[in-house]
């Protein structure tokens, strides 16, 4: 009894083992192939970022507006930007101040 | 007789140390086998520690070329501005090339290139393949046609990693960042300086400029290079709390992505390396000085003043004769008096003024993230020299200096590094000089740009309370002063009443424009065609103004504490 015992416990450890190492290498595959994909995915985000960048600089905006936008992208003035205070009950707006002044 | 008793006897003895079998009879003896073992083992032993070390030493020498090749050849970090847009970024591209010798049949060669380059000169790359050498045919390759290349199998058909920097705002940092070689060594800007950190680091470089700034700095600076018709310009924005520079521009500029050897010194970055007489800007540092060393007050008066003085054998004369002979200091600064700063200078004395002067970090060579700055002129110091550096004559330094020095004192007195690389950690302040300097310059520098006797009204830009301080000075050429060449500058901080935010302009060599057309900012309304004069009120002054109007907005809503 206690040799056949022994002997079931090293045959379970066994195949324990060989689980635990098919499962590992699956996992490692999985990791793998996520790591590929987010280095991929980290490409292609810094190319569209790059694009955007130069999409969105001041350099484009300001040949959009010649272009297309003359009317609706003006320069703001100090005195028209406000400050929205909002709490449970109204909405307060507040002049914006740089300046002690 | 002896010899003949003498006799060897060999006897066959049985070996006391038997290895034996329990059950069978099969005896071995021992010291033979083991000593055959034993020198199996030493042989084995041997062959494993010079196995082992050539293993070892293979591995060490690839992992060192692995390294190298990664470091040097194929990577380099990107460089970012402070809202993470780039300015560098290196894109990793494939050369493809022909190694005639190991071409096996050129004509289906030449025909399946064709399907895939139509449009190239195929006569030329004939010849090339005649000269029997290693050339390039395509160079930075598109993905689809590297699959389709790869796809041939030809073994003559060689790939070659290559990296490409690009820098996608053009000229707009080149005096920042910058150029590499052509084996990805920085030789200028940033790219030189941080060359190592560059290589190895693995996340992009974040600095501490706005691109969008940057650009409007720029664009304002262009405009007004033509309508002064200067050689040249130089511009910084710097936050006085923390020493970071959100914007550093130097005209005439480059493109870094054109790769172009510059040896035309019209080209120098004017900002940090150019090293010039600034003139009247010196006059609030003597100021600061008194104030430091409590020898004077802003009322404190100044009477009898004279219009002119002698120093050695030379004339020290009033701008603005009309100036009254009674001053108060505050005054002296406001309406930009020479013969008021002598008299404060020599207050204050050369020791003091000289260690003042030195504490704010104008006298000697500044420490900076890129390489390109210049070293101010050794002054020597005398009785003379003193007169004339009250009312900054005859002594030198850069820009970048200047503004450092500014932003000293009206931060109240805390020491600061100027600095282009972003870093999260806090840097302890550390206060050099007196805080009430601060208290009493900067309502001072305000009035000079809102009093009517002030040197820099068309700066007053309305509602970011803007206080500042001009500079006329002639170019030093050749040992003397040039009667027309002049460097223009306008140190200007805002707002006044709570400074966040030092703004140097300078013009090299600035012209008068007859039809140019300055709009009064004193609510009058009132327009005055054509420059008066050609100083810093009339020129820098217009174009800090525009600046300050321009980037406002964006300073006020995405840098400043609002209360």
């Amino acid at each position: 009894m206690k040799k056949f015992s022994v002997i079931c416990l090293i045959f379970s450890l066994i195949l324990f083992t060989a689980y635990i190492k098919n499962s590992t290498k699956r996992i490692n595959d999985e990791i793998f192939l996520s790591k590929e994909n987010i280095r991929d995915l980290k490409k292609e985000f810094e190319n569209i970022k790059l694009e955007y960048d130069y999409l969105s600089s001041a350099e484009k905006l300001l040949e959009y507006q010649v272009m297309y936008f003359d009317d609706e992208l003006v320069k703001k003035n100090l005195q028209n930007i406000k400050i929205i205070n909002e709490s449970i009950n109204n909405i307060n707006i507040e002049q914006f101040k740089l300046a002690d002044e | 007789m002896n010899n003949k008793d003498s006799r060897f006897v060999i006897e066959n003895r049985q070996d006391e140390f038997l290895y034996q079998k329990s059950k069978s009879n099969l005896n071995i003896t021992f010291n033979r086998i083991s000593f055959i073992f034993f020198v199996f083992f030493i042989i084995g032993l041997i062959y494993s520690i010079h196995l082992l070390h050539l293993g070892s030493r293979k591995v060490k020498i690839d992992l060192n070329n692995n390294i190298n090749n990664i470091t040097n050849k194929l990577f380099r970090a990107d460089i970012t501005d402070r809202n993470q847009r780039y300015l560098v970024k290196t894109i990793n591209s494939i050369d493809i090339g022909i190694s005639p010798l190991k071409i096996i049949d050129e004509k289906k060669l030449l025909l399946n290139l064709k399907y895939i380059f139509p449009d190239k000169d195929y006569q030329e790359i004939k010849k090339k393949i005649t000269k029997g050498k290693f050339f390039y045919f395509e160079k930075k390759i598109s993905e689809e046609n590297y699959v389709k290349l790869m796809q041939l199998g030809d073994k003559s058909i060689e790939s070659r990693d290559n990296l490409i920097r690009i820098y996608p705002q053009k000229n707009l940092f080149s005096h920042i960042i910058g150029q590499i070689d052509n084996d990805n060594n920085g030789i200028s800007g940033l790219e030189k300086s941080l060359d190592e950190n560059l290589k190895n680091s693995k996340e992009p470089i974040t600095l501490t400029v706005d691109k969008d700034i940057q650009f409007l700095i720029r664009d304002e600076l262009i405009r007004f290079n033509e309508i002064f018709n200067t050689i040249g310009s130089a511009a910084i924005l710097m936050d006085i709390r923390n020493g970071e520079i959100l914007s550093l521009v130097s005209l005439p500029d480059f493109d870094p992505n054109q790769r172009e050897e510059i040896s035309d010194v019209n080209f120098i970055n004017r900002a940090t390396k150019g090293v010039y007489e600034f003139g009247s800007v010196f006059k609030t540092f003597t100021l600061a000085a008194a104030f430091d060393e409590k020898l004077i007050e802003p009322e404190t008066k100044f009477t009898d003043l004279p219009k002119s003085l002698t120093c050695a054998g030379f004339p020290i004369r009033e701008y603005d004769q009309d100036i009254p002979s009674t001053l108060t200091a505050e005054q002296i600064l406001i309406r930009s008096g020479n013969i008021g700063s002598v008299k404060i200078g020599q207050k204050v004395g050369m020791e003091k003024f000289e260690f003042f002067l030195s504490k704010i970090g104008i006298l000697e060579k500044i420490n900076f993230d890129i390489e390109e700055v210049g070293k101010p002129i050794k002054f020597n110091w005398g009785k003379c020299p003193l007169a004339t550096a009250s009312y900054g004559h005859g002594i030198t330094t850069t820009l970048l200096q200047l503004v450092k020095a500014y932003s000293i004192i009206t931060n109240g007195g805390y020491q600061i590094k100027p600095t282009l690389i972003r870093e999260e950690k806090t840097i302890k302040k550390k206060r050099i000089i007196n805080e009430s300097v601060s208290s009493k310059i900067l309502p001072i520098l305000r009035k000079v740009v809102t009093n009517k006797e002030g040197t820099a009204s068309l700066a007053n830009v309305d509602g970011y309370e803007v206080g500042g301080k001009t500079g006329t000075a002639q170019k030093s050429l050749a040992g003397s002063y040039s009667l027309n060449k002049k460097i223009n500058t306008f140190i200007s901080v805002f707002p006044t009443s709570r400074p966040q935010f030092v703004l140097a302009v300078m013009l090299d060599e600035p012209k008068i424009n007859k039809d140019y057309i300055y709009e009064y900012r004193d609510g009058s309304n009132f327009k005055l065609k054509g420059s008066p004069r050609n100083t810093s009120g009339w020129n820098s002054v217009e174009v800090s103004g525009h600046i300050v109007e321009k980037i406002g907005p964006i300073l006020a809503t995405k840098y400043s504490e609002i209360n």
